[in-house]
């Protein structure tokens, strides 16, 4: 008999409580640790790329005593080319010095070239308009671009040419407004500072105006070694320290095409220099997320149709006991890991598919047509020949069939060149439709993609086409239905949302998968929509530079913003298929799906 | 009603569906069959021909495959590639041959490959051996040849034992300080023997010449391993093709990746992974106990759940990013800054790594357990809670003697099929600690043992590596199938294995559930 009321069982049962209350707390606090560390992706990424946005700040501040002007604001000029200046007469105008030297003159400036023995002069050219005199010209690291103020206050940006014109205007900053007294170009960067009557602004090259504020009474003198001003007011030596890491980052410098230096008109561009180099880096985006779509578009245009048309056929058309074997096979197709893929289309396929274009580009015709003629074909066979390839187990032996046409297409294929395209189907593409062929292009990437795809699409399709209650087919069937008809008046109809979630996980995929479009693209960042030529998508690019990027530099944070919109992207399309796929299950439950 | 005869037309839409799930299978078993074919038929010693063209020349080498290639005035010839060898000879180890002009083609026994410790494969026929400059006349050649590369090899053995086990650390012990004659003595004298050795290794050399006709003498300290695969039986070729493979999976890269095994790509993979799941097993399991059994089932939770599940679909380089971003530059960082100052600016932990690279997959990999073993905390039945309840147990008691026994196959599955995620997954890592090659493995017999700072080699990184940042990539080829279809293999397995447990899983819970 046990005593309830003795003390050691009590105690016993306390310490069960505790022990349960210790358990259940632990649980909790790992099971909450867990799923916020899990999260916390989201908002590392959303923490990482704001700083890209935020406005450049720029505070006054004591210096401190020992800090010297790294930087004046107007580099001195060498003493040959002084002495020449003075022999021409020339004042002290507004001029620039980077590989030339120019020099203001009324509404025209002077370009100087300095590489042979004595200083030669190239050119006198309007940059403003006539009534107008330059007030001020500097020039950007790399000796590029010209930035050119006037005194009615225009402020604009203009390319530095090696033929006539010389100079090209790539950018309007401003066309009027205060007169500019002043620009300074901040060392190391691609921002100037600007100074008017009404104060001074923080320009980047390509941005534009990025802040705009007071003007400290008093003179400029420099910039110290870590590109603020220095200032000289009231006998004190001040501060002015510039925080704009990041201030050539606004939405339309990502998006929007932009005059960059060595381009003839505004482009779309993705090419990011090296740490220290001279060349201006070029952060848009667009052609990255015009890689990324197109990849996923060409994928989805080759796995759309065949998984969903395999889903049809595994649930409408298999026999019960050959679907339970097909479904883990598929699964097993999805495991196959995208560097094998990749390496397979990059290395295998893709020199493959360039040797016998014409034969692999008749295959897209020719396979749904040797389908068709494999059905023709099988209604007239005899019914004892039939009975031994009954059409539910076509999905196997239909193989070989295929296999014999994709033979045959790729032996034919010298000779459909030959009498099709006078046997250079290369050359043909170029000359008639003006499209470039590379050998690892968007078709490859499609096709090894598309493979990567198929199975995830066809899993989640097939899952909402066989789950529609049986006593609804049942019913189409009794009534006289085909299973075709059935399929697409029943079935697919109750299971549409189903096989839209599918294929929207099967984009999802299709946008971050990165091995299979690093091996298999040669990775350059076009925009085209031929699909024989290359690209670069955003996964890519971040497995490319993101090792090399500086942590905390814009480089960094553009790419860790590209990250962001993948995970949102994916995000948010998975979010949509998993609400539709449980609104549809619930569909399935009120519609008796009692099986 | 059926109606006998022909069968109601189901028009030629199923024909088209019946298509493409047969190209979908066609597509994988090309696959499959490309790699299973290429990866091991690369160890299987092929036969060296002896090709006579019209114009009279000669070259050995093995075939590879043909292909039909456009001359510059458009025709369309075959062209068949051979594998000469002779880098150093001919100055390039490929040969396109084109069909038609080959005259005529035999295999002599005589021709052999030989492997080289630099310049790659030898493909000559041997002509004599040579000792210190004189000839030998054992006969037969071959066998002599054999028996003092096996000789070679012994002696070899010597000389790294004795480096390693008595000079090394005679070394280390006059290093720091101990300084006494008699060490000092063994030390001359091992150095002594060291020197004698390679000595006598350096003496044989065998004199070969090439199917152009140039005569060369390897030293047989130079040779790796040595066969005359026209002469070999059928059972000696599988041998060697049983030994090569052995030598690719026990053996490192040699020739910049593009020869050799995968062995420490392999145990890098192995580590990594097995890192990786020791830290996702437990938290992933306690996240979908707290989600599915402690946490108040609200609308809170259901959102939670369905982003969690739908982290499992954000792709891997995003992981990856978070890996750099947060362990390798900011925790790592943080380690270096306190813990080894004394060897910054370079990194210890501030770069990539083992630990960082399992701990990215880990969170990978997170969201497929929690589903994983969610899925099989709701396949039991809550009579099997209520009756542990009901006889008294707590919570916690129930949890670990009723439920989690239960769920136990479905949290071997998620791990599994989390592993074989993990082993696939190549992007993140290049973000956060895969080596090219990793000069060190990561473990070793210095203290701590485990060295979890270092980087690694990967085998899927591997394929990517040397397929498309090597070299000479026809080398390499069969190397990267090889290595490719090592990987599919274990992934392949591994899915099996999940798949068979959760069919065995639902199994066993279906009848209770249905009850």
């Amino acid at each position: 008999m046990i005593d309830f009321s003795s003390l050691a069982v009590r105690r016993r049962q306390r310490w069960r409580q505790v022990r349960d209350r210790l358990a259940t707390l632990l649980i909790s606090a790992c099971g909450i640790g867990v799923i916020v560390a899990v999260l916390a992706i989201g908002v590392f990424l959303v923490m990482a790329a704001w700083p890209l946005f935020s406005a450049p700040r720029v505070t006054a501040e004591s210096a401190s005593p020992g800090v010297e002007v790294a930087y004046p604001l107007q580099a001195p000029l060498p003493a040959g080319l002084e002495a020449w200046l003075r022999e021409q007469r020339l004042e002290r105008p507004p001029r620039a010095l980077d590989e030339r030297l120019w020099l203001a003159e009324a509404h025209r400036l002077a370009r100087i070239d300095l590489a042979g023995e004595a200083p030669t002069l190239v050119a006198r050219l309007p940059v403003v308009a006539p009534e107008r005199r330059i007030s001020a010209v500097a020039s950007l690291a790399g000796g590029r671009s010209l930035i050119i103020a006037d005194d009615a206050g225009g402020l604009r940006r203009w390319l530095v040419e090696e033929r006539p014109p010389w100079l090209r205007l790539a950018k309007t900053y401003r066309d009027r407004g205060t007169p500019i007294e002043a620009l300074w170009v901040r060392p190391g960067s691609r921002q100037f500072l600007v100074r008017d009557a009404a104060g001074l602004s923080l320009y980047d090259a390509l941005a534009g105006e990025r802040w705009r504020g007071e003007l400290p009474a008093g003179e400029a003198l420099g910039f110290d070694g870590e590109g603020h001003l220095l200032w000289r007011g009231e006998g004190v030596v001040r501060r002015l320290a510039i925080e704009a890491p990041h201030a050539e980052i606004d939405w339309r410098t990502l998006w929007l095409p932009q005059p960059y230096e060595g381009h003839a008109a505004p482009q779309q561009r993705w090419q990011s220099a090296g740490e220290g180099s001279l060349d201006e880096p070029k952060y848009g985006l667009t052609p990255l997320a015009w890689g990324t779509l197109k990849a996923a578009a060409y994928a989805l245009l080759f796995a759309v149709p065949l998984a969903l048309g395999a889903a049809v056929f595994s649930a409408c058309y298999l026999p019960r006991r050959l679907r339970h074997r097909l479904k883990p096979t598929l699964e097993l197709m999805e495991a196959l890991p995208g560097v094998v893929i990749g390496f397979i289309a990059g290395l295998v396929l893709a020199p493959f598919v360039e040797r016998h274009l014409a034969g692999s580009l008749a295959l897209i015709v020719l396979l749904p047509l040797a389908m068709l003629l494999a059905g023709g074909l099988w209604a007239w066979l005899p019914t004892a020949l039939r009975r031994h390839l009954p059409l539910g187990w076509a999905g196997l032996w239909l193989m070989p069939w295929l296999a014999l046409w994709v033979a045959l297409a790729l032996w034919a294929s010298p000779w459909l060149e030959a009498a099709w395209f006078g046997g250079d189907l290369r050359g043909w593409l170029a000359a008639s439709l003006g499209l470039d062929v590379e050998q690892r292009n968007a078709l490859i990437v499609g096709l090894a993609m598309g493979f990567a795809v198929i199975p995830s699409i066809f899993a989640l399709a097939e899952d909402a086409l066989s789950g529609v209650p049986a006593s609804l087919g049942e019913g189409a069937q009794a009534l006289g239905a085909t299973r075709w008809q059935t399929l697409w008046k029943v079935l697919l109809p109750a299971a549409g949302p189903g096989v839209f979630s599918a294929v929207m996980i099967g984009a999802g995929r299709a946008v971050g998968e990165t091995m299979i479009v690093l091996m298999a693209t040669g990775n350059t960042a076009l925009m085209s929509v031929n699909p024989l030529e290359g690209l670069r998508s955003f996964a890519a690019n971040l497995a490319i530079e993101l090792p090399e990027a500086v942590p905390g530099g814009t480089h960094y944070r553009v790419l860790l913003l590209s990250a962001l919109l993948l995970f949102l992207f994916t995000f948010v399309v998975n979010t949509l298929a998993e609400l539709v796929r449980r609104r549809l299950k619930r569909r399935y439950r009120r519609l008796g799906a009692g099986r | 009603m059926r109606r006998a005869g022909r069968p109601r037309g189901e028009g030629p839409w199923p024909w088209l569906a019946a298509g493409s799930l047969a190209l979908s299978l066609l597509m994988l078993a090309a696959l499959l069959l490309l790699l299973a074919g290429r990866g091991l038929g690369h160890f299987w010693p092929a036969p060296v021909v002896l090709v006579t063209l019209d114009d009279g020349h000669q070259l050995a080498g093995q075939p590879v495959r043909e292909e039909r290639r456009r001359t510059l005035e458009g025709h369309w010839v075959r062209e068949r590639l051979y594998r000469v060898g002779n880098r150093d000879l001919d100055g390039e180890a490929w040969r396109w041959v084109e069909v038609g002009r080959i005259v005529a083609e035999e295999t002599p026994e005589a021709w052999a490959v030989i492997e080289r410790r630099r310049w790659g494969e030898l493909i000559v026929r041997p002509l004599a051996l040579e000792e210190a400059g004189r000839r030998l006349t054992e006969a037969p050649l071959w066998s002599a040849f054999e028996a003092r590369l096996e000789r070679g090899r012994a002696l070899a053995e010597e000389r790294d034992a004795l480096r390693e086990e008595v000079i090394a650390p005679l070394a280390r012990r006059l290093a720091a300080g101990h300084d006494d004659a008699a060490a000092r003595e063994r030390l001359v004298a091992a150095q002594a023997r060291v020197a004698e050795l390679q000595a006598a290794m350096a003496r044989d050399v065998l004199v070969v010449e090439s199917a152009a006709g140039e005569r060369l003498s390897v030293p047989l300290a130079e040779i790796t391993a040595a066969w005359r695969p026209n002469a070999m039986s059928p059972a000696e070729k599988l041998l060697a093709w049983g030994s090569n493979l052995w030598h690719f999976l026990s053996e490192g890269p040699e020739a910049a990746n593009s020869a050799g095994g995968v062995w420490p790509a392999i145990f890098g993979t192995v580590l990594m992974v097995l890192l990786m799941s020791l830290l996702v097993t437990p938290f992933g399991v306690l996240a979908a106990v707290y989600l599915h059994e402690v946490a108040p089932q609200g609308r809170l939770t259901g959102w939670v759940r369905i982003a969690v599940r739908n982290l499992a679909g954000v792709p891997s380089i995003v992981y990856g990013v978070f890996g750099l971003g947060v362990f390798v530059y900011g925790l790592g960082g943080r380690l270096d800054a306190w813990f080894f100052a004394e060897t910054l600016p370079s990194p210890t932990f501030g770069t990539g790594g083992l630990l960082w690279a399992s701990l990215t997959l880990a969170l990978l990999t997170l969201p497929v357990v929690i589903v994983a073993t969610e899925e099989g905390l709701a396949r039991i039945p809550d009579q099997q809670r209520e009756a542990a309840l009901a006889l008294g147990a707590t919570r916690a008691e129930m949890l670990r003697r009723v439920v989690l026994p239960m769920a136990l196959p479905a949290m071997l599955t998620g791990v599994i099929l989390a592993i074989a995620r993990a082993a696939g997954e190549v992007a993140p890592l290049m973000l956060v600690g895969v080596a090219k090659l990793a000069p060190q493995v990561p473990v070793d017999g210095d203290f701590p043992y485990l060295h979890l700072e270092r980087k690694f080699m990967h085998l899927g990184y591997h394929v990517f590596d040397v397929g498309f940042h090597g070299g000479d990539v026809e080398a390499a080829l069969p190397l990267v199938y090889a290595t490719a279809l090592l990987l599919v293999g274990v992934i392949l397995v591994l899915n099996l294995t999940a798949i068979l447990l959760r069919h065995h899983l639902r199994a066993r819970h279906a009848a209770p559930g249905t009850r």
